[in-house]
């Protein structure tokens, strides 16, 4: 389904739309606060940049030396093709330590592989740990945000779904108790794994450690109570050094949340006596996105998804509109690198205001690359009836001066006379919650005319 | 051809042209900050508390004048018996902590532009106990705040690091509704001392 349609059926509840775009600016607003107390805070994001853009001009050196010092440190590495290959790595770790129950702290990357459902499938519990995901898990749904995966629900939402799969007690929504709740049954959970998931921020190629941010504290309970812990991450996670993460961690929760730092920033590199630590590096397209000169710097992303924040559409339109694991600006942007005809909507969902690029801590050139997709999307995959012609027709009166002149009377009279049931109508999709102004009298071209007249006459 | 070398061949075709590695200059940065100051605010930003102590007697009677009435404390300060209700037995099963009401630990490193404070391998006992704790107590002498995150790198060693961590505040949650919730999956309470 198009973005469009599925915005669509986000808006039917307009309470909860102006209520995620208020909450979501607010988000915003924080990171605003946030910054604006670092000195030098552009230089910081150009840092960021810069040293994201030199790791993708090294990335197979850092990987393999990453990889190097990884093994010296007693963690095994593997590596995977695809989503399919690392569902498969993972279970085969799975089942060579027969581990049964799995916790899992956020990890977009497991996400997009589709994990849980194939270790399901495969008869293991896999219980998702961050409370958001945990909600949208119990909901059987999809993260609608990548830092704030239940955005789109609401406390007695919640409510209802702890009270089913919980056994909590009605609260109307008390977000106290219901945290209180999940976290004695996570608990639960923690104790009783056999295995631990988690996501991975940062890959630091000159130690072979890496880096976990979490505000719950639910990544470490997780990983330092089992007896394995696989971490998965995507090829683009690798920095150089221990020292670029002082200019990461800067720049990673302010522009997410607006707080300095998370309350957990874990730095991974030996397991712990008589455990095992596994890292599966995942590829799953972003070599190809590599290959792309217009496209290769979304591989910068750090994931703080402040350009969802921050984006008119997002915030109007919800996460799950995008249909895809990473939704808003920068998933508008990745997307369409994995199928374009699927993702083919998305590069519109966009008024290329450019907030987006402003915010990204990493100085993606989010809004560039969304006209960019737009370009090769024109071209290559079948676009709609009115669009196509409507677009054909506006080339040809915009091309032609006099043309212009005289379409642009006709539609002012239009707009003064006809009804709106008329202007309105089907092909008009603008008019579908929404007015066109009244038509003026004049264009601009003869106002400004007569006014030039008016002053050679002032000035006899 | 395995995946990892179909991944890498793929990654240096695919690669741009080298680009070199910006060079970080710290003096953009420096504000001259009052680092005990901003460390304090930053703490109780993040939702954890600040005490100045002289020295880590104090420590101990504050910490158990705030927590009077708990069963199950554990600290590895100097001459501390009298406080620990664990012995280093129960300590090697992580899975046995469920119920440890208050950890006191000591730190070598805090950061003023965040109030986060270091702890390693070296300062806890096992990984979990900072996180499976109820109340967690952090001891952090003050010259060893350091401004920013560039500064507190450049005193870890990348090559002696088995695990550490920064924590900032105690553990926390907004994924109800946005509403702030302290306590989640980790401690529900950090209380630091400077010393």
């Amino acid at each position: 389904m198009s973005h469009s349609k599925l915005a669509g059926i986000f808006n039917k509840d307009e309470k909860k739309v102006d209520w995620h775009d208020k909450a979501l600016w607010f988000v915003r607003h924080k990171r605003d606060l946030s910054v604006h107390e670092v000195k030098g805070w552009e230089e910081l994001r150009n840092l960021g940049h810069g040293i994201k853009a030199h790791t993708l001009s090294h990335l197979d050196v850092y990987l393999e030396q990453f990889e190097a010092n990884a093994l010296k440190n007693g963690v095994q590495v593997h590596w995977a093709a695809n989503g399919d290959e690392h569902n498969q790595i993972v279970h085969g770790i799975l089942k060579e330590n027969h581990a049964k129950k799995v916790v899992k702290s956020k990890s977009m990357l497991t996400e997009e592989c589709h994990l849980n459902p194939f270790l399901e499938a495969n008869d293991i519990e896999v219980i998702d740990t961050d409370l958001g995901e945990r909600i949208v898990q119990l909901a059987k749904e999809q993260p609608s945000h990548i830092v704030l995966p239940a955005i789109h629900k609401n406390k007695l939402e919640v409510d209802e779904l702890f009270q089913e799969h919980l056994g909590t007690k009605p609260c109307n929504g008390d977000p106290q108790y219901l945290t209180g709740e999940a976290r004695k049954h996570l608990r639960e959970k923690f104790i009783h794994a056999d295995a631990a998931i988690t996501g991975v921020n940062f890959a630091i190629a000159e130690n072979g450690g890496f880096v976990v941010c979490t505000n719950e504290g639910n990544a470490d309970m997780g990983a330092h109570l089992a007896a394995v812990h696989i971490a998965c991450m995507g090829v683009e996670k690798i920095i150089p050094k221990q020292e670029h993460l002082g200019v990461f961690l800067r720049l990673l929760a302010r522009s997410a949340t607006g707080q300095p730092i998370t309350t957990y920033s874990s730095h991974f590199r030996k397991p712990r006596k008589d455990t095992k630590m596994h890292i599966v590096i995942v590829d799953n397209g972003r070599s190809e996105q590599l290959s792309r000169p217009d496209f290769r710097a979304s591989l910068h992303c750090i994931r703080c998804g402040a350009c969802m924040n921050t984006c008119p559409i997002y915030r109007r339109s919800g996460g799950h509109s995008y249909d895809a694991t990473i939704p808003g600006p920068i998933g508008s942007i990745l997307s369409p690198g994995k199928d374009l005809t699927k993702y083919s909507t998305l590069p519109f969902a966009s008024t290329l205001c450019g907030s987006c690029s402003d915010v990204c801590p990493v100085k993606i050139d989010i809004h560039t690359q969304l006209y960019k997709w737009r370009q090769i999307i024109g071209k290559e995959t079948p676009q709609p009836f009115i669009k196509k012609k409507s677009m054909a027709a506006m080339g040809k009166i915009f091309s032609k001066p006099s043309l212009y002149g005289k379409v642009g009377a006709v539609a002012r009279w239009a707009l003064r006379t006809l009804p709106k049931s008329l202007i309105n109508s089907w092909p008009n999709i603008w008019g579908k919650t929404r007015d066109l102004p009244v038509g003026p009298k004049q264009s601009f071209d003869q106002w400004y005319k007569e006014r030039e007249n008016n002053k050679k006459d002032d000035q006899k | 051809m395995d995946s990892r070398d179909t991944i890498l061949k793929k990654l240096k075709a695919n690669k741009p042209e080298f680009i070199a590695l910006p060079k970080i200059n710290l003096d953009i940065f420096d504000e001259n900050i009052d680092m005990v100051k901003e460390f304090i605010r930053k703490v109780e930003v993040a939702g954890g508390k600040v005490f100045e102590v002289t020295d880590n007697k104090e420590v101990l009677s504050k910490t158990q004048e705030a927590f009077p009435d708990t069963k199950v404390n554990f600290t590895n300060l100097d001459d501390s018996g009298f406080f620990n209700t664990i012995d280093s037995e129960t300590l090697k099963n992580p899975h046995k902590l469920n119920d440890l009401d208050v950890l006191v630990l000591e730190s070598t490193l805090g950061v003023a532009e965040n109030g986060a404070v270091w702890l390693t391998d070296n300062d806890i006992p096992v990984r979990v106990i900072p996180f499976i704790t109820k109340h967690l107590v952090l001891v952090l002498p003050k010259e060893n705040i350091v401004p920013y995150m560039h500064q507190a790198y450049s005193v870890i060693d990348p090559q002696v690091l088995d695990y550490g961590i920064f924590i900032s505040g105690p553990s926390k949650t907004a994924d109800i509704e946005q509403s702030l919730v302290i306590g989640a999956q980790g401690a529900m309470s950090l209380t630091v001392f400077l010393v």
